[in-house]
């Protein structure tokens, strides 16, 4: 089996110290650092596969991990973070990590993530394909979008959100993100369109739009695809 | 101007609507108005009471003299009376009118007759408008009675019409001011009927001059009086109403008058003729007065005279301004097209022949000067003529005296050289050297000094030097001429030089008043407390006054004394009562003003950009402020205003600083307890998570392992928990600890073994006295302390042993605990009891949760006992900790 590395950066040995045997028990080489300095020399000299980074570290601030790793690699990373801290998080997607995990979470949990975010970074140069979620089908090609073979009828708009989201599926995309990819860098802050437009596509193509299937909200930072089948 | 309102503003004018907006806050005044006594102003006013009472109105007698007539007397039953003030005055008792009691009251209506009473000396105001004046501020209705006699700008025309002056008057703002205005009429013969029937009460001292006043021509002069102020009254009413509507009429006469004024005694009669002319006109008024820019010509008497003027104008309603110039046709004409004045009102004095030809009096300049402008001419009642002379002449007799003698000294010293000089060499021009004494005369002497001297110089050349000598005759004609010339061009010269010279001596008092000022403001600039300000500003007055100052600020809702030059000056209670009205109404007052006239300061606010700083006194003993200290004063005391107003937003910026500080310490507080709370949290949930989805792949020692960090985990949770916990029970004042006997081998003992169990690694020495006595105290507490003691000692003490001493001290018990680790900074020592200090690494985040300590010091103290840290313990190194419990000698007792 093809192992891949996981670098764990985390100051605190507790967190280290369950995470090491949980995720070589999951079939993952795990790496350790516990400050960024050290992180960013792993990431160099062991080239892992995906970095799991606690936010709070002793000598830098972890988005600024994020940031200097960004300059040179586009390994995946899962920020480690509190609920409290949620500007926090926002701030490190948007600076380019791909997924985020609250403190306390179960190992279950964790995996899932890991996988997820490992499985879209093969995905990134793919060309697009068809894509399918509960029932929705997402042709890219054709531009095409229909729920049980019927066509859904979407607006440009609705239908670049979709496909945003899609692309990113089983990662959280921040409202920036989304905001500034459809609409334009001008309308970062606009939050309200994102509230219209993602109101009216799930009355399109969720089958209860009252309790979304594919397009979840993650409170506070933006909206989550259900992962393809 | 006024033609522009007209045409432009068809809107409501703002500045009507505000004045209407204040009125609605303050109460109603309504004044019931006769033409002379007896004319049923009371009857009126309380058969009106007793209507609205009868609506279920709040209305309440404040102060009514029925003077014992039964019929008004029973109008009174069934009205709520206040209970009066009784005061004693000179000898004699006096029930007044109770002000306080009717603001307790806080009745909707209140009744207080007699509107132009003046108070006996000791009460807070010296007349009763100002009593109602306070009333109505306060929101109270209030309803008075008023003779048209009464009324300031009618006195002179009362007096003229009746022969009687009126001494008990009251100023024209207050009518004008009044909400409503009844007329209570009654036809001169019916009311001389009424007298005759003896149903008109008059006081006793006033019979004599019953017969002279009540003539019929008088009684109808006054009653034309007053129904034409009442008239006039309801065409302002109508004016008010078309302006606040923007009708638009010919409600804008656009006259307005400037009234000039001296300190002769004529400017009264100016100001009171120029009163009645301006309401007639309804027109605005300005009265100036006018002051020599390059002479200090004014002498106190004088300016304190102008000064009495300005308060009589400004109670007619006048608006007043002091302007300085040379020239006073050119400044009254520039003042007036400022102004958009259409009228001018001066006084004239009666005029010698000999003066009217040699100079053209300021009227005549005036009219003829003025175009497109009335000048109306107020001339002197014959009466009133040569009153002002001698207060003049008094100070002048020994000014003239000095100048005599310089002129003397000047031209006998001249006389003296020129002879001198005359015994060596034929002088042609010795009436040169004379000319050199006047210059000098009049430089030293002043003006007075230059003429002498020029008088003196042509007797003394004349004399002296002139053919035939020793004889005042001249022979030849043509030094008959030059001594005319001489004298001439002397005077001319002199006069001149004196007026620079006074020119000079005007310029250095202003400089050096402006100096100080500048001085002042740059040290109060430099200046950056309050304190600071308020010390400089009461030695600068106290120094340019000579007189006890005192400044005080509000603190925590009082006012308070914060300085006072001489320091030990001090105020009674009618100081502070008159210091804190001026503080809540932002008027001066005290000595010399409309309230509390009987202290010994005068109050004046200190009105800084942001509202009142402070309130300032100055002890007057006897004797007002010139001209130039009142400026002095005002300057000095909006500066310090300004100073204290800055202060006082630097001190509130401090606070905020403070308050944010405090902000960023509890987010911080906050963050790390969550953090302390969710790591161990966040272990456990993967540990098991871990375990269950996981466990059957892990290694048996893996599993043990994290097994392990739960049970660690959890523990310190607990702990972490309990510190809270106890934390708040010492906060919360609820700890109550046991007073059992304890022994402190025991607790030590356990608390040592439970750190050995928590930190297997670390080697603790412990080394405890035989002789120790016991304590009272709370085991279970005592051992807590210890245990946090030791825990803190394994945290920080690196991998060094740990020692436990417990010995004894006296009476006392000491224990210590000592590590070996970096120890602590002296400027830390005290801090590290706080609540939530903690040391640690770089980034803030310690091992420890900030309260072992602080619950630590809780608890002992709480026992009675004393907690306190010592660095370096030994050898540059350690912290040592110590406890302090008080012994009981009890041992031998139990044992």
């Amino acid at each position: 089996m093809n192992q891949s590395r996981i670098l764990v950066v985390d100051d605190e040995p507790q967190i280290q110290r369950f995470l090491k045997p949980s995720l070589t028990a999951a079939g993952y080489e795990v790496v350790e650092a516990a400050t960024g300095a050290e992180a960013l020399k792993a990431v160099a000299t062991q080239a892992p596969d995906l970095v799991i980074l606690d936010l709070g570290l002793p000598d830098m601030d972890g988005k600024e991990v994020i940031a200097s790793l960004r300059g040179w690699s586009d390994i995946p990373i899962v920020i480690l973070s509190a609920r409290d801290r949620e500007s926090e998080k926002i701030a490190a997607l948007d600076l380019g990590a791909d997924d985020y995990i609250e403190k306390p979470f179960g190992i279950g949990e964790l995996t899932a993530r890991i996988r997820t975010a490992l499985r879209n970074r093969g995905r990134r140069d793919a060309i697009p394909t068809v894509m399918e979620v509960d029932g929705l089908t997402i042709d890219p090609i054709k531009r095409l979008v229909s729920r049980d073979g019927e066509t859904v009828h979407l607006t440009p708009k609705e239908y670049d959100l979709l496909l945003l989201l899609a692309r990113h599926a089983g990662r959280v995309v921040t409202h920036r993100t989304l905001l500034t990819s459809v609409w334009g860098p001008a309308h970062g802050d606009d939050l309200h369109y994102l509230r219209v437009f993602i109101g009216q596509l799930r009355q399109k193509i969720e089958r209860d739009p009252t309790q979304p299937r594919i397009v979840r909200t993650e409170p506070g930072v933006g909206y989550r695809m259900a992962e393809h089948e | 101007m006024a033609d522009d309102d007209r045409r432009d503003d068809r809107r409501p004018d703002p500045d009507a609507l505000l004045a209407l907006a204040d009125k609605d806050r303050r109460g109603k005044l309504t004044v019931f108005l006769g033409a002379a006594p007896g004319v049923g102003k009371t009857y009126a006013m309380l058969s009106r009471a007793k209507r609205l009472k009868a609506d279920g109105l709040d209305v309440v007698v404040g102060l009514v003299e029925t003077h014992g007539r039964s019929e008004t007397a029973a109008l009174l039953d069934g009205l709520e009376v206040l209970p009066r003030r009784r005061v004693a005055h000179r000898g004699r008792m006096l029930e007044e009118f109770d002000l306080d009691a009717a603001l307790e009251r806080r009745p909707r209506i209140v009744i207080v007759d007699e509107l132009a009473h003046s108070n006996p000396e000791d009460s807070r105001h010296p007349k009763r408008h100002q009593d109602i004046e306070e009333l109505i501020s306060a929101g109270i209705d209030v309803w008075t009675a008023l003779n048209i006699q009464h009324l300031e700008s009618l006195a002179d025309l009362v007096a003229q019409i009746t022969g009687v002056t009126v001494r008990e008057r009251v100023p024209d703002i207050v009518l004008k001011r009044a909400d409503e205005v009844l007329l209570v009429d009654l036809a001169p013969s019916e009311l001389i009927e009424r007298l005759k029937d003896g149903k008109v009460y008059l006081p006793e001292s006033a019979t004599r001059a019953v017969d002279r006043f009540f003539r019929l021509g008088n009684l109808t002069a006054l009653r034309e009086l007053a129904l034409r102020r009442t008239a006039d009254r309801v065409d302002d009413q109508m004016v008010d109403y078309l302006k606040q509507n923007a009708i638009d009429g010919p409600w804008a006469t656009g006259e307005r008058l400037i009234v000039c004024v001296g300190s002769d005694p004529l400017s009264e009669k100016v100001v009171r003729v120029a009163s009645r002319l301006a309401s007639g006109l309804n027109a605005p008024w300005l009265v100036v007065s006018i002051e020599r820019a390059d002479r200090e010509v004014e002498t106190p008497e004088r300016l304190q005279r102008i000064e009495t003027l300005f308060r009589l104008a400004e109670q007619l309603g006048a608006e007043t301004r002091r302007i300085i110039g040379n020239d006073f046709v050119e400044e009254i004409l520039k003042l007036a097209r400022r102004e958009h004045a259409t009228q001018i009102v001066i006084g004239t004095r009666k005029r010698s022949r000999w003066q009217k030809l040699v100079t053209r009096s300021l009227p005549d300049a005036l009219a003829s000067r003025a175009s497109g402008l009335g000048v109306h001419i107020v001339t002197q009642d014959g009466a009133a003529a040569d009153r002002v002379r001698p207060s003049m002449s008094l100070p002048r007799a020994k000014a003239l005296r000095q100048s005599a003698i310089w002129a003397l000294g000047f031209v006998a010293l001249t006389t003296a050289l020129g002879k001198g000089i005359d015994v060596f060499v034929q002088l042609p021009n010795i009436s040169l050297l004379f000319l050199l004494a006047v210059l000098g005369a009049s430089v030293v002497g002043g003006y007075a000094a230059a003429f002498l001297a020029a008088v003196l110089s042509a007797l003394a050349y004349n004399f002296f030097f002139i053919d035939p000598r020793h004889t005042f005759t001249i022979a030849a004609p043509h030094e008959v001429f030059a001594l005319f010339v001489f004298l001439a061009v002397a005077i001319i010269a002199g006069g001149l030089a004196s007026r620079i010279r006074e020119q000079a001596e005007v310029a250095r008092i202003r400089a050096t008043a402006l100096q100080s000022l500048y001085d002042f403001s740059r040290k109060l600039a430099s200046t950056g407390k309050g304190e600071d300000a308020i010390w400089l500003a009461v030695s600068q007055l106290q120094a340019r006054l000579k007189r006890k100052v005192v400044l005080l600020v509000p603190r925590k809702g009082d006012l308070g004394v914060a300085a006072a030059w001489p320091p030990d000056a001090e105020l009674d209670v009618t100081d502070m009562t008159a210091a804190r009205w001026t503080h809540d109404k932002r008027e001066p007052a005290g000595h010399g003003t409309g309230t509390l006239p009987n202290s010994r300061f005068e109050f004046r606010p200190l009105l800084g950009p942001h509202g009142i700083v402070g309130v300032c006194g100055i002890e007057h003993s006897g004797e007002r402020l010139d001209l130039n200290a009142e400026r002095a004063l005002t300057a000095i005391l909006d500066q310090t205003a300004i100073a204290l107003d800055r202060a006082r937003l630097a001190d509130e910026t401090v606070e905020q600083a403070a308050r944010l500080e405090g902000e960023r310490y509890r987010e911080a507080l906050l963050s790390s307890i969550s953090h302390d709370l969710r790591t161990p949290l966040a272990t456990i949930t993967g540990a098991v998570t871990g375990l269950r989805q996981l466990g059957e792949r892990m290694t048996p020692e893996n599993r043990d392992d994290l097994l392990q960090s739960i049970e660690e985990e959890s523990g310190r949770m607990s702990r972490f928990v309990a510190n809270l916990l106890d934390m708040t029970r010492i906060e919360a004042g609820t700890l109550k600890p046991k007073q059992d006997w304890v022994d402190i081998a025991d607790v030590v003992q356990s608390a040592v073994e439970r750190t050995r169990k928590y930190a297997p690694g670390r080697i603790v020495e412990t080394g405890i006295a035989a002789d120790l006595p016991l304590i009272r105290g709370d085991s279970v507490l005592i051992g807590q302390v210890l245990f946090n003691l030791l825990d803190n000692a394994v945290k920080y003490g690196g991998d060094e042993p740990i020692n436990v001493y417990a010995r004894r001290d006296g009476k006392d018990v000491l224990i210590s605990v000592t590590d070996h680790g970096k120890g602590i900074p002296p400027e830390d020592l005290d801090r590290i009891f706080e609540k939530f200090y903690r040391r640690g690494k770089p980034d803030g985040r310690s091992p420890g949760t900030g309260l072992g300590l602080s619950i630590a010091r809780g608890f002992v103290e709480a026992m009675g006992g004393r907690i306190h840290a010592e660095s370096p313990a030994l050898k540059k190194r350690g912290t040592r900790v110590v406890m302090r419990f008080p012994g009981s000698e009890a041992r031998g007792e139990i044992t």
